[in-house]
């Protein structure tokens, strides 16, 4: 009965987002992500999206590589950045994400969409190939749907031939263990 | 006496004609269509407003659906005589044969006594002096212009010799919102815009609607969910489904000639190609292997064909293929990219996307390939579907207003004409016409 009233009352501070107090860290492999310690699971805090987007920015200097127009190939600044964002991810194997790619608007809708997809499996597979788990990512493809800039000019296609990595959290690990938004907690390695 | 007029008309006209040779080739093959006022027996109030009323406004609307074809010039209508309703089945040639008309539409329309309409046309010949095609309808009185546009369709084909579309449907992506953050409807109405309805409500960005040769159904591109999907939705009820298991991302859908299947492309890690799929989803069958996108495909009219678009040779180019994916090959070889291909109605001509830097363009094509010609200029025309044998719908976005718009244009040649909708639109398709 109490336990059900403490999963009510977590239930109802994550819905109304409100900020709790950090949880003392856990003491080094107490247990591994995703699976709940032995009585009733740890008052987490859930740390908003935009926080943890705003971290993977930060830490891997983008969210986004940009292309050659037509052209799915990662250039060295792109690796660096993909590179940087593996190391992030893999430091936090309970957060999903959407890898979106993007097309200019000057291309037909079907190629696109085709394309869009073909840039997010470009870098989704760089993602793997660091090490990433592939239940992490998910490709989508927005074509030409989302361009960046309200201008419709052929000057903008550089900043349409995107690829974003746009953090989802996995909803079932909600009162799990959390990241703290503190980079690089050594107990969470 | 009449016959000396027509010829004192013909030598006029003749002389006018090789006077300005380059303006009057064109209109020297379009036929002249009289379209006087429809007049009523007697003047009835009716749920759509007085009988004689809805007389002008039937040729209105026979006289703007045959305008809107480009296949004919109507004469103006303050120069024509009236008639008598009696008179429409028996005109008096010798009224008509100075207005310069090659053709002659009459009719009547009459209120019934259960508050339906009698609406029947007539079209004549004025040079051969006889009927050459006639229509009636009993229609519910605000139906009247459903008769009207069926009295077009007969006209047209009789004349032009290709299917009349008057009495179509158009399926769209109404766009509202910014270009940043934009609102995409699903939207369908009648081809002079009338009964415009929506089918989606703007929370999930649609694209690429296609209607089911029966007009019941529609294919489209649903971003619910995440990531885009071909789904399958009913135009009047409720049904709305993804077409395969989620997690596929899948696009460009078209519906086979029988209904009964839907081309799509679905891409999977980097790698775009063209399924088949029946409409319960289960086992896509898969039509081309080649590593790179191979996407926007469409049916030959039989079926037995296909044609789409294809970067296997490091740009897009037009390939065909028999409908179990054999006998892959190449058939556009222009020094541009060439996209989303549509096959016509007549299975002899392809119309396409012709891509150039800085210009997208509208074109057509023999099916082999040759005889390729633009239709038109602007500074992004795409997405082409036909309308009918000779007509090509597609998508047009002005670089000023960044608003996308649907125009038709005769692949005869001709100034696109833009198509009516509330709201700026884009992705048209056509239903067919009504036989």
């Amino acid at each position: 009965m109490r336990f059900a009233a403490i999963i009510f009352a977590l239930a109802v501070s994550a819905s109304a987002a409100i900020a709790q107090p950090f949880p003392q860290p856990l003491p080094p492999g107490a247990y591994p992500p995703g699976a709940y310690p032995p009585g009733a699971p740890p008052a987490a805090p859930v740390v908003p999206l935009s926080v943890l987007q705003a971290d993977l920015k930060a830490q891997s200097g983008s969210d986004t590589v940009r292309f050659q127009r037509e052209s799915y190939v990662l250039d060295a600044t792109s690796q660096q950045v993909l590179a940087r964002q593996a190391q992030w991810l893999l430091a936090r194997p309970w957060i999903r994400a959407n890898i979106e790619g993007h097309a200019d608007g000057r291309l037909t809708r079907d190629y696109a969409l085709a394309l869009g997809e073909r840039r997010a499996a470009a870098v989704r597979n760089f993602l793997l190939a660091q090490g990433v788990s592939p239940g992490q990512l998910n490709v989508v493809s927005w074509g030409r749907e989302r361009p960046t800039s309200a201008q419709l000019h052929d000057a903008t296609w550089l900043q349409n031939s995107r690829v974003v990595t746009v953090l989802k959290q996995a909803p079932q690990q909600q009162f799990g263990p959390q990241p703290l938004p503190q980079p690089d907690l050594p107990n969470y390695r | 006496m009449p016959d000396l007029k027509a010829k004192t008309l013909c030598a006029l006209a003749c002389a006018f004609l090789t006077i300005l040779p380059t303006a009057a080739v064109a209109q020297d093959t379009l036929p002249v269509i009289a379209i006087p006022p429809v007049p009523t027996p007697r003047n009835v109030e009716t749920d759509a407003g007085q009988t004689g009323v809805i007389g002008i406004q039937i040729a209105d609307q026979i006289e703007s659906d045959l305008r809107s074809s480009g296949d004919f010039m109507v004469v103006p209508r303050n120069t024509l005589k009236q008639y008598s309703p009696t008179e429409a089945g028996a005109p008096l040639y010798q009224n008509w044969t100075g207005t310069g008309a090659s053709n002659l539409v009459t009719g009547y329309v009459q209120a019934r006594e259960d508050g339906r309409l009698t609406v029947a046309c007539y079209l004549y010949d004025l040079k051969q002096r006889r009927e050459i095609a006639r229509k009636g309808y009993v229609v519910a009185a605000n139906e009247w212009r459903r008769a009207a546009h069926r009295c077009a369709d007969a006209f047209y084909e009789r004349i032009s010799g290709a299917a009349g579309f008057f009495d179509s449907t158009v399926a769209y992506v109404a766009e509202t919102g910014t270009r940043v953050a934009p609102v995409k409807r699903l939207a369908i109405m009648n081809w002079d815009a009338t009964d415009h309805r929506y089918l989606t409500q703007g929370g999930t960005t649609v694209l690429s609607p296609r209607l089911s040769p029966d007009g019941e159904r529609i294919a489209y591109v649903s971003f619910s969910g995440g990531a885009p999907h071909v789904r399958i939705r009913d135009v009047d009820g409720n049904e709305d489904r993804a077409l395969l298991p989620q997690g596929t991302i899948s696009f460009a859908p078209r519906w086979s000639p029988d209904g009964r299947r839907v081309l799509l492309s679905m891409a999977v890690d980097g790698n775009t190609d063209i399924y088949l799929v029946g409409l319960d989803g289960n086992y896509p069958q898969r039509l081309t292997s080649t590593p790179g996108v191979d996407t926007a495909a469409s049916f030959s009219p039989d079926g037995s064909r296909i044609v789409f678009e294809s970067d296997r040779s490091g740009r897009q180019q037009v390939y065909v293929m028999n409908s179990n994916g054999s006998g892959q090959q190449r058939i556009s070889f222009g020094a541009a990219g060439y996209a989303s291909p549509a096959w016509s109605p007549s299975g002899d001509r392809i119309a396409f996307t012709r891509a150039t830097p800085g210009k997208l363009q509208i074109g057509v094509m023999r099916s082999d390939g040759g005889e390729e010609k633009l239709l038109t200029d602007g500074w992004q025309d795409e997405a082409p579907v036909w309308a009918g044998g000779r007509t090509v719908l597609f998508q047009r976005t002005d670089p000023q207003s960044t608003h996308a718009a649907i125009y038709s244009v005769q692949i005869t040649g001709g100034q696109p004409k833009r198509l009516t909708t509330p709201q700026p639109g884009s992705d048209p398709d056509w239903s067919g016409g009504s036989e």
